[in-house]
């Protein structure tokens, strides 16, 4: 048998692009009344956070609903794990978490109970369901309030028990609508983190807001969605956590600052005489090194910082106007 | 145990509300049994009981299963989970009335033992399967009009939940009503003679035997509706086939009583009548589900493209039940038109009417479709049933008034002279009116594409 290779052929629908989680094509949905989105194409890398922006009624929504299988598309083609949302919506559905912009909780049931539920209509065996519970429960921080009823938690608390129900089941790919809607800033954090600990736990995110400023903290990549359709038409990388960004500023005007930023290595996002937004290596030894060169070839170099605007940066980057 | 079940019976058979049920029906029977004595007293305050608890109020909590959570927001949540139609079906269907049938059990307990004590354990086996059959009915009648009602994406307010628990309550009655005709129990206590043989198809069959063994199909019938709205609700595709057995059971169970017309229509042969017997049905449940199912241009267009692209498969899983009831009015009142030549005596007159039928069921579903590409189609459907009225009821009426009712046959099927013309004209109508809705349709497809791009 040595040499021989062994050749598997897969169904077309089970054909998954090495990396890939979402993958949509030319996706168009009607409304009786309008069409909602006019031909939207994106790919999501596996194991990342992407964020879904755009103004209200851009059809944010309606696209996250379409990747849940909730909604059949009139047109397109949503493939999420290498299956079609029109052939196995059940599948999907199974490998899936989603958490709604307004959702409802079992008011009367325990916290317990909720995520019993959760977890048993999402086929886990009823041997391995108080695990799963505990697993879910402790990951959103909500372990000493298993007896607690649902209707008795805070607002903050609320949301952490729907994403407890939306990951119970472990899926692969987790989409959520203004998850931070009316958060304080502590629990706003602690979604944060949380999310961060998902995708590193192996799952994919996509995260919807009009709220640039709560995405900052943990997407990696974007997609802008304005008036039914992607802006640029394509997802850009807002985040990398080995080539992160940073926000040059010299204090004397340089025309040539963007030609030397690039002779160094760096990829320049945005650059005029003054500024420059550029994606750099975190290895402190070659931004050091950076820097000296800077200085050595006289900018007067008055601040380099890893860019905390990183996502409003690109987003009014593609969108070309800023309020 | 099935999760969506076991989270019903959590909320509903919590040990306070257990107790207090127990205890106000021991009550109950308590007092009545001070009133009346034991026997056909208490059993009947026990009947009245198990109706109201499990058919009124069990209706109620049916169609609420699915009303409630879309109403509380956790509709999206139970639509992506892994259960199964038929799981979720019966988890809500028995789960949200479990409460129900704790109550029922105690009323149907009682009445079972007098029913054993006076009638023998045979006919108390024959009750326990009515009481039963009558509840399930009830209840699956009212979650399959919430269910359709979901689909058209329609509010729920407490008239749309009241609406779905009457037509539990209307389904109730009819098996009622039909039972009421073969039941021992009723006969005995309304000293009336129970109908004991049912013609059907040129037999005479026990009638406990039949109307058990139709009211436990009609229940199964029900039940597999339920299932098949849920599981457009999981966003799973339905074929065309199980409505196409439906149509050949029902058309074959109603023509059967064609004996009960025989008397009516005495120039009409056994044949003739069955066929019309079927073609009616087939009517009414054009008319039914053309009212009841979404109209959606959306999926008219994804239909035509499918036809278009010759995907005839795929088409066919976006087929309508109104438009298979459609296709089977027509072909079953073709084949009534046909038989009816082998008869002279009534060969033109009933052709015609049959043909005019034909004519102004197209015209009907056709408005039907019509009103929902006008503005302000969400009230599409009031609209079309408000021309029918204004075709079926006013026009006359106004006819009438002025003397003028041999124009009748532009409205309503009626002999004409001569007598081709009412069928002619009835299909010219549907023909305008089915043209209009098509161009509609496209008209409207045409400027949204426009919008798009």
């Amino acid at each position: 048998m040595a040499g021989r290779d062994i050749v598997i052929f897969l169904p077309d629908r089970l054909r998954v692009e090495p990396g890939l989680m979402i993958e949509v094509e030319d996706l168009v949905y009607e409304y009786p009344t309008a069409r909602a989105l006019k031909g939207v194409s994106l790919r999501v890398p596996d194991r990342t956070i992407t964020a879904l922006v755009g103004p209200n009624g851009a059809g944010k929504t309606t696209l996250l609903r379409c990747l849940a299988a909730l909604e059949y598309p009139y047109s397109g083609r949503v493939r999420i794990d290498g299956r079609d949302t029109t052939q196995s919506p059940r599948e999907i559905h199974a490998r899936l978490g989603y958490l709604p912009d307004f959702y409802g909780l079992y008011d009367d049931l325990t916290v317990r109970r909720c995520l019993s539920y959760a977890a048993r209509s999402h086929g886990i065996a009823p041997g391995a369901t108080s695990a799963a519970v505990e697993k879910a429960a402790a990951r959103v921080g909500l372990a000493d309030r298993l007896e607690s009823k649902s209707g008795e938690l805070s607002r903050g608390l609320r949301q952490r028990l729907a994403i407890a129900q939306a990951i119970v089941h472990e899926p692969k790919v987790l989409l959520l609508d203004e998850p931070a809607a009316g958060l304080d800033p502590q629990a706003r954090r602690d979604l944060s983190r949380l999310l961060l600990a998902l995708r590193d736990g192996g799952m994919t995110l996509v995260v919807s807001s009009h709220i640039l400023a709560e995405l900052e903290d943990y997407c990696s990549e974007m997609v802008i969605i304005e008036n039914g359709l992607i802006a640029g038409g394509k997802a850009i990388k807002v985040r990398d956590d080995e080539r992160p960004r940073y926000m040059i500023e010299i204090a004397t005007k340089r025309s040539d600052l963007r030609e030397f930023l690039v002779g160094r290595g760096a990829d320049v996002i945005e650059a005029d005489q003054i500024h420059a937004l550029i994606v750099f290596t975190r290895n402190p030894g070659a931004r050091a090194k950076l820097i000296r060169e800077l200085v050595a070839a006289g900018f007067d170099l008055s601040s380099f910082g890893e860019s905390s605007k990183a996502l409003e940066d690109a987003y009014f980057a593609q969108v070309g106007r800023r309020p | 145990m099935n999760p969506e079940f076991e989270r019903n019976v959590w909320l509903e058979l919590t040990p306070r509300r257990v107790l207090m049920m127990a205890g106000l029906l021991a009550l109950t029977f308590f007092a009545a049994s001070l009133a009346g004595g034991l026997g056909w007293g208490l059993s009947s305050v026990a009947s009245l009981l198990y109706y109201f608890i499990v058919v009124v109020w069990g209706s109620r909590n049916a169609a609420m299963s699915v009303v409630g959570e879309i109403r509380d927001r956790t509709w999206d949540m139970q639509r992506l989970s892994s259960l199964g139609a038929g799981t979720m079906t019966w988890g809500k269907l028995f789960g949200a009335t479990s409460y129900n049938w704790f109550g029922g059990a105690l009323c149907l307990a009682l009445i079972m033992v007098n029913v054993a004590t006076q009638l023998g354990p045979v006919t108390a086996a024959i009750e326990f399967v009515y009481y039963l059959a009558i509840g399930v009915i009830a209840q699956a009648a009212s979650l399959l009009a919430s269910l359709i009602a979901v689909g058209r994406r329609q509010a729920h307010s407490r008239l749309d939940l009241f609406v779905y628990q009457a037509v539990g309550l209307v389904a109730a009655l009819v098996v009622y009503y039909v039972w009421s005709a073969a039941d021992p129990v009723a006969a005995m206590l309304s000293h009336k003679p129970a109908t004991d043989f049912i013609p059907w198809w040129g037999r005479s069959i026990d009638a406990r035997a039949f109307l058990l063994a139709s009211v436990a199909i009609f229940a199964s019938w029900t039940l597999l509706g339920c299932i098949r709205e849920m599981r457009l609700e999981l966003k799973m595709r339905n074929g065309p086939l199980v409505w196409l057995v439906f149509l050949v059971f029902i058309g074959l169970y109603v023509a059967g009583f064609d004996a009960f017309l025989s008397a009516d229509m005495k120039s009409w042969d056994a044949i003739s009548l069955r066929l019309l017997l079927a073609l009616t049905t087939y009517a009414i449940l054009t008319y039914l589900m053309v009212l009841l199912e979404p109209k959606d241009r959306v999926h008219y267009r994804w239909m035509a493209g499918q036809f278009g692209r010759r995907h005839f498969l795929t088409a066919l899983k976006g087929v309508q039940a109104w438009m298979m009831s459609y296709g089977a009015t027509l072909l079953v009142g073709g084949a009534l038109a046909l038989w009816l030549l082998h008869d002279a005596a009534t060969a033109m007159a009933g052709q015609a009417l049959v043909l005019a039928t034909l004519g102004f069921l197209t015209r009907d579903v056709s408005i039907f479709v019509l009103m929902q590409t006008l503005p302000g189609r969400r009230r599409g459907d009031l609209g079309a049933l408000a021309i029918l009225f204004a075709l079926y009821v006013l026009a006359p009426a106004i006819l009438n008034g002025l003397h003028a009712a041999s124009a009748m046959y532009l409205f309503f099927p009626q002999l004409a002279a001569p007598t081709w013309l009412g069928a002619a004209a009835a299909w010219i109508e549907g023909v305008i009116v089915l043209g209009l809705a098509v161009t509609r349709l496209a008209l409207v497809e045409r400027s949204g594409a426009k919008a798009a791009a």
